[in-house]
Order: structure tokens, then sequence, then C-alpha cells
């Protein structure tokens, strides 16, 4: 054996781990956890024991989504403009500083957030444990990747299609809404659909700001808690002991999975289908 | 209007990160006030007793983070060097994927992997009185900033341009001569950078360390004894931070570590951006 | 884009903005949890329109939040401390709705080894790390796992006073520490060499009580034995509420107290106080 072929093998040795370990963590998740799915277990709200042994997740599922959606929805007008912004009124400086800071809020810890907006939302402005809380605080977690995406998606249009707007003599507000964002909305929403799944993903800033254990199917306003499939799986993991309440935690975790899976390949559909910017007006 | 919306939403980013650091900053003067600084280098941890000392979590928070990236490193870059330079396009397209699905886990779902798969392993493994320890946090970090290290290391090693390396391949150079020599050095600015964000991503994890660290708040002893229970920065303010009451000391200890978490994040940020510019 | 935002705006109508009318919020103590949870079902029921959330969290979460008016009831399996009584005069008022015995735990291994009876002092020495091995009290030859609970717990404050002599006192002898009941029992039936303080309703096969006492006198935790108050380590549940709490607070508060309240406080395990 020469030189080249045992460096290879020791980097395929190496790297071993990282070809099996994802394999091997879904399937033990889906072994865990797809025997626990059922109809009436994603369609059923918990109402058990304190500890939800019997019952069904519908409510963690339902509010999963609220959380997720509205923090995509509190989050977009700001990442549209600031991408807009950065696009058309920015000069390089502070383009530059723009992206500075937005990689700066993008490293910020989520749980840092989690913090703040205890201080801040819960206590000083009084929403206390609810919906608006967890849906800013998520907000704030995503809108760093959606100006990104957004950005991205925007300098993707060719050079060629403002100029030509522009030279037609369309103000700013036309060039946006009929060139740019015609052009750019598959990107746009795109990063949408994956800020959705990361604020699915994130336990951590919701679990004392918009969270209770158990007593919500659909939150009354805004300002009520909600439960969610994040911290259901957490509190049955940390607290669970018999064998049925853990299979929920597995059956649970299972959903998430699939939820954070169904938006992550359909922005991942989305980008592959009008990956090519020549096609993109005709579609619509 | 329309300069106005983009205007004051381009100013949100500037906002959001002066008011955390600053509300932040606010609560956490009460530690500040009563302790001075000599919180910092306390090893006690009690807060009946008024006794604040971060020495404790700042080790097991260092420990966990540099476990997880001395495993996690070598792996993530053998990976990505096998992903860039050894495979066909179709078992590239294949691991990527496989890291980007790893990467695409919700941490909460990794704690409950941490807390059921490798407990037990760690538990039967070592003969421990539990599994709970920095050990089975550092493993379970090193899991969560693979797919960071290795994808951000791919894209770093296939920008290495063609010319360079047809030249390096007429000069006779053999593979690793090639890797070591040619590959790897050209490719380290992006590395590194891979790194800086794994470690960002280990350093802020909350859920998943907090099922597996046990909780103990006590220096290691030895200090590199990873095998007994511990805290971290993240898993204390996780386990403490609901029933600390509003406006008190221990209230304050918890926020700031939260801001000491903030401010190391956005000095690794600014590295990582000095060194990719 | 247009059709998201329309069922995303659709979605939002559906959410009132407004505070809800009837809200009450329980949190705290996972011990008193299971009554609550229990009782709220039934409640609920009896009120359609009440939106009653219930969690844990801890004794201390539940007093932080009640302090902080974050929640309508806060549950504490223990009573409030001489510091927080002060704080809370005139505003909290403290209900007992049951009484608990707190058992001393052992792993199965452990008491089938030998080890049904221990001393508080005996249980001192090993919370205060004298004793490091079970053979020193008559079991098997291993380690022992010491399990302490996260400072706020209302069964640790219980517990320390009883058996160190102050409810604040430290364990320096622990090897881990936990939150919760349940992730304390977790701890306990998954290893064979685990002691642990727990809601005596929490045991079960894997997780069995000592007699607490000197040999010979040594008594297990039953409701009999804390009736008669000879259980050493026992204690009362809790409610705690604003002085001038709402009409649904009060209105919960007395349905767990009444007949049909005090009996589910038995079926969950406990003893109830009337």
């Amino acid at each position: 054996m020469n030189r080249s072929q045992i460096s290879k093998i020791i980097i395929v040795g190496l790297a071993l781990p990282a070809l099996l370990l994802p394999g091997v963590c879904l399937a033990y998740i889906l072994f865990k956890g797809l025997p626990a799915l059922s109809w009436s277990f994603l369609f059923s709200a918990t109402e058990g024991l304190g500890f939800g042994a019997t019952s069904g997740v519908l409510a963690q599922l339902l509010g999963s989504l609220l959380l997720a959606l509205l923090a995509s929805l509190v989050a977009t007008p700001f990442a549209l403009g600031t991408a807009l912004y950065y696009r058309l009124l920015a000069s390089k400086r502070q383009q530059a500083l723009l992206a500075g800071l937005l990689n700066m809020l993008q490293s910020i810890p989520p749980v840092v957030f989690g913090l703040f907006g205890l201080i801040v939302f819960v206590h000083l402005l009084q929403w206390g444990v609810s919906l608006l809380s967890g849906a800013i605080i998520l907000a704030m977690v995503i809108l760093p990747m959606l100006v990104l995406n957004s950005i991205a998606s925007l300098e993707r249009i060719p050079g060629q299609y403002t100029e030509a707007a522009q030279s037609l003599g369309l103000h700013h507000g036309a060039v946006i809404g009929r060139v740019w964002l015609v052009q750019a909305w598959p990107g746009i929403l795109t990063g949408q659909l994956l800020g959705v799944a990361r604020a699915l993903s994130e336990t951590a800033p919701i679990l004392f700001t918009a969270t209770v254990f158990s007593g919500v199917v659909w939150p009354e306003s805004i300002f009520s808690p909600v439960t969610t499939l994040q911290t259901h799986i957490f509190y049955l993991a940390q607290e669970g002991s018999n064998p049925q309440v853990i299979q929920v935690a597995w059956g649970s975790a299972v959903v998430l999975l699939g939820l954070v899976a169904a938006f992550a390949l359909l922005a991942r559909y989305l980008a592959n289908r009008y990956e090519n910017p020549q096609h993109l007006g005709a579609e619509r | 209007m329309l300069k106005f919306w983009l205007t004051f939403s381009s100013l949100t980013t500037a906002i959001i990160i002066l008011a955390v650091l600053g509300f932040l900053l606010q609560a956490s003067w009460p530690l500040m006030q009563s302790q001075g600084l000599s919180f910092v280098t306390g090893t006690e941890w009690y807060p009946y007793e008024q006794l604040y000392g971060m020495l404790p979590v700042l080790v097991g928070s260092f420990w966990s983070i540099v476990l997880a990236l001395l495993l996690a490193v070598p792996t993530g870059l053998a990976a990505a060097i096998l992903c860039a330079e050894l495979l066909p396009e179709r078992g590239r397209a294949a691991l990527r994927f496989s890291m980007e699905l790893m990467a695409g886990i919700p941490s909460v779902v990794y704690g409950l992997l941490g807390l059921w798969l490798l407990l037990p392993l760690l538990e039967s493994q070592f003969d421990l009185l539990t599994g709970r320890s920095l050990l089975a946090a550092g493993l379970l970090l090193a899991l969560m900033i693979l797919p960071t290290i290795m994808v951000f290391s791919e894209s770093a090693l296939r920008a290495v341009v063609t010319e360079q390396r047809e030249t390096a391949l007429l000069l006779g150079l053999d593979w690793p001569t090639r890797l070591l020599r040619l590959l790897l050095p050209q490719a380290w600015p992006g590395i590194r950078v891979a790194i800086l964000l794994a470690l960002g991503r280990a350093m802020g994890e909350t859920v998943a360390v907090m099922l597996v660290v046990g909780s103990m708040d006590r220096l290691p002893q030895p200090l590199y004894n990873l095998l007994q229970p511990a805290q971290t920065l993240t898993s204390r303010v996780g386990r403490e931070m609901a029933e600390a009451v509003v406006g008190s000391v221990h209230w304050a200890a918890l926020i700031s570590s939260g801001l000491a978490l903030a401010l190391v994040a956005m000095l690794l940020s600014l590295l990582t951006q000095r060194w990719r510019s | 884009m247009r059709h998201r935002l329309l069922i995303l705006s659709l979605l939002f109508v559906l959410i009132p903005v407004a505070q809800a009318a009837e809200q009450l919020r329980v949190a705290g103590s996972t011990t008193v949890l299971p009554i609550v949870a229990e009782a709220a079902k039934y409640f609920r029921q009896q009120h359609p329109g009440l939106s009653l959330t219930v969690s844990g969290g801890g004794s201390g979460v539940g007093v932080a939040n009640i302090d902080r008016g974050l929640i309508e009831i806060g549950m504490a399996s223990r009573d409030l401390t001489a510091t927080e009584k002060q704080r809370f005069q005139g505003k909290v008022k403290q209900v007992a709705i049951a009484r608990d015995a707190v058992a001393v735990a052992v792993s199965k291994a452990v008491y089938e080894a030998g080890v049904t009876q221990l001393s508080l002092a005996q249980i001192a020495a090993i919370y205060r790390g004298e004793i490091k091995n079970w053979q020193q009290v008559g079991g098997p030859d291993s380690r022992i796992l010491v399990i302490d609970k996260e400072a706020s717990r209302g069964t640790r404050h219980v517990f320390a006073r009883a058996v160190l002599g102050s409810e604040r006192a430290r364990a320096p002898g622990a090897t881990i520490i936990t939150g919760s009941n349940n992730e304390e029992q977790t701890v306990i039936a998954n290893s064979d060499k685990a002691i642990g303080m727990l809601s005596h309703a929490w045991l079960n096969d894997a997780v069995r009580a000592v007699a607490v006492g000197e040999a010979g006198a040594a008594v297990l935790p039953t409701l009999a034995t804390v009736a008669d108050g000879s259980y050493p380590i026992q204690r009362q549940l809790n409610l705690l509420l604003p002085q001038r709490g709402g009409k649904m607070s009060i209105a919960f508060v007395g349905f767990l107290l009444s007949a049909q309240g005090q009996q589910i406080v038995q079926q969950v395990g406990y003893l109830p106080v009337h």
C-alpha cells in the first residue's frame, strides 16, 4: 500500500462517525417514535393526569405551528424592508455595516433572546407568559436569516431587469413591486419556510416566556400561553418516568421532526423549481 | 412612506442588538453592585447564602465546548475532505443531505437521544454512578456541531481554485502532500470560520446540555475530571431562571450569564467577519 | 405569497387580541401538580368558559411567579419561609390542601440487598458525604449515588430541615442534582445504587422507601403514619393565592377543599386535610 492509499483510509476512518451517525440518530428516533403514532395521537388533545401518558399531541402541534408562523409573520415586514433597504438605498459602507450587524445578531444564542423577552415582554410590558412574547422572541431569532436570504434572492435578479425598469422611468416603489418581488418571491418564500423550520426547532427561548405544560388547546388570546411540541418533549424527557410517557416523548419527537422536515423540504422544492431566474416572471 | 418603512426596518437589527445588551446589562447591575467583579472567580454558587461564584460553570462550559470541538473538528474536517475530494457526485450529494438532516434535528430531540441512548451507554462503559457528566454534554454537542463544521469546511475546500490543483498534479505531488501542502492551507481561512461558528453554537446550546449535564454546581475534582456531573452557563440559566425573584441578586446573576454569552458570541462574530474578509 | 398571507391573517383573526375574560393560571410544585391537574379536569367541565392552565417548575417557581403576578394560583409543597412570609405580608395567603410524607427512597437493588431502614443520622451522614458506600449501612458493596434536589424545591426544604437541621443546609455528599419528583424517580429507578428524597406518592416497585428511625423504632412513610404524626419527614401541600384573589381562584380552591376535591387528593395518593 502506498502513502496515498493509507492517507485516504485514515480520512475515511476519521469521517466514519459523520457517515454513520446521521443514519443511526434518525433510525433510532423513528424506531422509538413511530410505534407511538396513530390518528388519535395526532388529532386529540392532551387531557391526562398531569403527565399526558395516554393522550394526543394536537394542542402541542397547534401551539408549535402558531408560534412559528406568528414569528415569521412578525419578522417578515422587517426582514423584507431591511433587505430592500440594503439593495436599494444603502451605500457600500452602510451595506458592510448592515451585513456586520446581521451576522452579529445571528451569532447571539437563542437563549439570550429568551432572557431578553423575559425581562422586557413578560415583565416590563406585562404581557406575561404568552403567545405574543414567544412569537416576538422567535421573530428576533429568525430575523437575520430571513434578511440574509431575501438579500441573496434579490441579488440573483439580473441587473438588466432593474436597469430596464428604471430606464422606463419607474420609481422605487414600482421597481420593487413590479420587478423585484415578482422575480424574487420564490427565493424570499424559501427563506420564510426555512425560518419557520428554524423557529419550530427552538426550545430554550420559549421555555419561560411562552409555554405551559398543559391546559391549552387553542389559545384564548395572544396574551395566553400555549403548549408546544418542543417544550412537551423537554418536560416529558426530563420528568417522565414510566414507559408510556417516554413513548409519548418519542412520538412527539417524530411529529416535530416531520414538521421541520416538511417546511425544509418544501423550501428545497421551491428553490430547485425556480432556481433559474430566467424562468421566473413567466410562472405568474 | 416606502422610504420610511425601508429605513426603519433596516434599523431594527441595530435596535435589537442595542436593546438586548442594554436591558441585560441593566438587569445584571444588582450583581455587579453587590459582588463587584469577585463573582467571576468565586467557586461556590449558593443563592440562599448570597454566594454567586461563576467559576464552576465557566469551567463546565469550557470543558464541554473544548471536548465537542476536539471530537467534531477532526471528524467534520475528514468528512469535508472526503466529500470535496474523494467521493463521486452522487455520494457527495448523499453525504451533504445527511448532514443537512442532522443539522435539522431540533436540539431538544438531541437531548432526548442523549438522555435515553447516550447516558445508559456511558454508565455501562465507564462504570459510572450516573452518566450525566461533562463527557455526555461534550459528546452531544459534538454531534450537534458536526454538520456546521462539515458543511462550511467543504465549501472552503471546494473553493480552492482548479488551476492550483492542476499545477500541483503536474508537479507529480502525491495525494497526501497535495492535501497537506495545498488544499488545507488554502482552505484554512474558511475552515477556521467553520470552527468559530461551531464554537458559537456549542456555547449557546441550552436544552440538550441541560438534560444530560447533571446540574451540579461544583468544580470538577480534579479540574480535568469529565466524568462527574457538572453545570454550564446555559444549563444553569435553564434550570434556575423561572424561580429567581425578579430584581434579586440571584436574578441578576442569571441574567449576567446571558449577557456574558451574548458578548462572547458577538466578539466571535466580529472575529469571524475579520477572518472572512 | 398572497395566499399564504391570507391564510396567516385568517389564523390571526381566530385568536382574539384582547385579554381572555376568565383566566386561571396555576404553576409550581410538581408534588402538588397531580392533584391540581386532576381537579382541573373536573373544574373545566363545571366552568366551560374558563381558561385554566397548569404547569410545574417546582415550589420555587410557584412562589416566584405568584410574587411576579404571572399566575393566579401558586403550588408549594412546603410552607413559606420566614423571609417569604415577611415579603408576602397581607398580600398572599397560603391554603393547605393535603398532607404528604417525604420518603427516603432507594433503588430496588439496594432495598433488596437489605437496606430497609436508615436512621436520620445515617441519612444525614450520606448527604454530608461521610458515608459513601452502601456497605457502611448494611447494604451491598457499591458506591452511593446521592441525589440532591435543586435548592428551591419544596421537597428539599422539608427534607433538609428534618435531616440536615436547616432547610437551606448544603449537601456536600450529593452526586447529582435533579428537579421534579418525576425526574428524581426516573434517576432512582434507572440506577441500582441510588438514594433520594421523594414524595411518597411517587414510590413504586423500582423505587422503594426505607423506614426512617433507629432500628426497631423505624417508621415507614404511609398515609397512616403521616396521619398520626409518627413519620418524621412530613409536610403540608399548599396553594398560594393573592389575599384578594379573583372569583375563580377562590372557587377553585374551594373545589379542592370540597368533598370531591379531597377525594381527588386521596386518589392521587396524599392525605386529605379534612
